[in-house]
């Protein structure tokens, strides 16, 4: 992977599943009539025998990886985001965080990615509920290196664990490198305010950074790939240094890692917070970048959003 | 199975029966009915069926074992109790703060205990991916499921993919004692016909009298019902079977003794276990 390239993240996250399983056979994967669109084409090809498509069923897929899981294998199960974590909730809840099995939930098309096939097809409350989980790891790959490298530190973390991912071609932002579950990366340091982001949304993030720059404002941006468990320390370090912390995602500006982050600040370092995401509705429906400028998640509009929270 | 080996395994159950009053006694209420339908089905299991260890309650290659109407979580306590997979004096906890036996099983506080269960509609799910897990290795997996709880669309998701994946080292036993909260299932939401509905989705069904030692038993050594397809045995129970005053009647299912109730249930109780201990005796 080059930096600049746009990458296929459902391409990019099969392929790193299929290559994983090479090397490990207690990975299984699931499907509810989502296998081949959520990137496993290769893997049903090379292990027919770990490949359990079930249908429409995201209830009972889930259930059945859970029990999966008890015998030792490691089932991933992606589909489209709201449904493998708002269908299933109960399942995920009580089959996997409560018995603490080993299963990797994956929501593709997440966010308002899947956007012109409107709210039904939205996940903007994912963040919110599966951080609820106790032991459920709730992560968010900004780049298409992460994906490669979340779905290892996903699938070698024991423990259930829920990744959301995108759905158009997603820019190489990264060099290669380890993904540690629970911590973020400063992006780029300066002291008039700290920006927060996650996932889809760090691409445009990284632009407003330059944008504000222009503008003779200096932030610290840190990319922030796991949302749950938060990596506090560098949190309340940033807050400090800054007096100020932007979150931004593609989520409801509820329970998310906006939501997150203004709680543990609200503790640990009291600065105030912008939580930008989504207003609490179910979003309008139509193309991904006019959704992104609309809500003020393009590059301009997280500009615009800082400016505003600095007063200026 | 010989008359002697038949009554040992009633005897046994009605043991287990003193152990669910015991934890009654103990939490001074309980969901009884459906632990006492389900009685005779699990003491079959645990005492005659299952390839398990209780000294090593992790052995690789076990059958499992998983109660999907989580509720009749008493069935389970007596029967892992009685079968040795913890001391009978856990079982004065039940109800107390932060007993190893609550309401609902779970599987990381009492050794036996293979999964979660007590939302209804989850486990035929886990019972079959636990199935499809132990593929292979020779283990089987026992589930047993409460009739109420087949209005839960979850449970038909697992139907079809066990019949779909040919699952056939799952048997799912449906306590089938025909009462929930509210009243008669026909009446709450009727799912019958029920053996035709698992047989349209593809299951091998076998319908049984469920408090019926014998027929459990030779339910069980016919399994699988059919090579390449899940079993399911439709047992038609006595909501409460045991004790006469409570047996057949919805209050049953969740009991809070009141006056001497406890003490005449006890009595009917040992009154059986004394009989069946003379029968032993007399068969053998």
């Amino acid at each position: 992977m080059m930096i600049g390239d746009k990458l296929d993240p459902r391409k990019t996250f099969g392929a790193a599943i299929d290559e994983l399983a090479e090397k490990d056979d207690r990975i299984v994967v699931m499907s509810a009539d989502s296998g081949g669109s959520s990137g496993h084409k290769a893997f049903m090809k090379n292990h027919p025998d770990r490949y359990f498509e079930c249908g429409i069923m995201e209830q009972g897929v889930t259930g059945i990886a859970s029990g999966l899981a008890t015998t030792g294998k490691i089932p991933i199960f992606c589909a489209i985001a709201p449904f493998v974590t708002c269908r299933n909730y109960e399942m995920a809840r009580n089959d996997l965080g409560y018995m603490r099995q080993n299963v990797k939930l994956v929501g593709r098309n997440s966010g308002f990615t899947y956007s012109d096939l409107g709210a039904t097809h939205h996940s903007l409350e994912d963040f919110a509920i599966m951080r609820m989980i106790p032991g459920m790891v709730v992560l968010a790959p900004q780049d298409p290196t992460e994906i490669r490298s979340a779905a290892k530190a996903m699938v070698e973390h024991v423990g259930p664990v829920y990744m959301r991912i995108g759905n158009p071609a997603m820019e190489v932002l990264f060099e290669d490198s380890e993904f540690v579950i629970g911590k973020g990366r400063v992006l780029q340091s300066g002291d008039d305010l700290t920006i927060v982001s996650t996932g889809t949304t760090t691409v445009d993030a990284i632009k407003a950074a330059d944008m504000l720059k222009s503008k003779g404002v200096n932030v610290t941006l840190v990319g922030m790939p796991t949302v749950w468990p938060l990596d506090k320390e560098l949190l309340v370090e940033c807050a400090k240094r800054t007096g100020r912390v932007m979150v931004v995602e593609e989520h409801y500006v509820y329970g998310g890692l906006g939501g997150a982050v203004a709680e543990l600040l609200s503790e640990e370092c009291p600065v105030p917070v912008k939580r930008h995401g989504v207003p609490h509705v179910y979003a309008i429906s139509g193309p991904y970048a006019d959704l992104l400028a609309y809500y003020k998640l393009d590059a301009k509009g997280i500009a615009e959003t800082a400016l505003e929270f600095l007063g200026k | 199975m010989k008359e002697a080996e038949l009554l040992r395994l009633e005897l046994t159950a009605y043991r287990c029966r003193r152990n669910i009053l015991r934890m009654i006694e103990a939490g001074h209420h309980g969901h009884f009915g459906g632990s006492f339908s389900s009685i005779d089905i699990a003491t079959a299991l645990y005492f005659y069926k299952m390839n398990i260890d209780p000294a090593n309650p992790k052995m690789e290659h076990r059958d499992r074992f998983l109660l999907s109407a989580g509720h009749k979580c008493m069935t389970q306590y007596a029967v892992l109790a009685e079968r040795g997979y913890f001391d009978k004096a856990v079982l004065d906890t039940y109800g107390s703060l932060g007993t190893k036996l609550p309401g609902h099983p779970d599987m990381y506080k009492l050794p036996g205990v293979e999964a979660n269960t007590g939302a209804l509609g989850h486990g035929l799910s886990i019972a079959t991916g636990m199935a499809l897990g132990l593929r292979g290795t020779g283990a089987k997996v026992y589930a047993i499921m409460g009739d109420g709880e087949l209005a839960e669309g979850s449970n038909w998701e697992a139907a079809a993919a066990a019949a779909h994946h040919k699952v056939d080292n799952v048997t799912a036993f449906l306590d089938n004692n025909g009462l929930q909260i509210s009243g008669r299932v026909t009446d709450v939401m009727s799912m019958e016909p029920i053996a035709e509905k698992f047989r349209a989705f593809g299951w091998a069904v076998r319908e049984i009298d469920g408090n019926d030692m014998r027929q459990i038993v030779d339910a069980l050594d016919s399994l699988p019902f059919e090579a390449g397809k899940p079993s399911m045995v439709v047992a038609h129970t006595v909501k409460g079977k045991g004790v006469s005053f409570l047996e057949d009647t919805a209050a049953c299912h969740f009991w809070t003794p009141k006056g001497d109730e406890l003490e005449r249930a006890k009595a009917e109780i040992e009154a059986k276990i004394s009989a069946l201990e003379t029968a032993v005796k007399e068969a053998e």
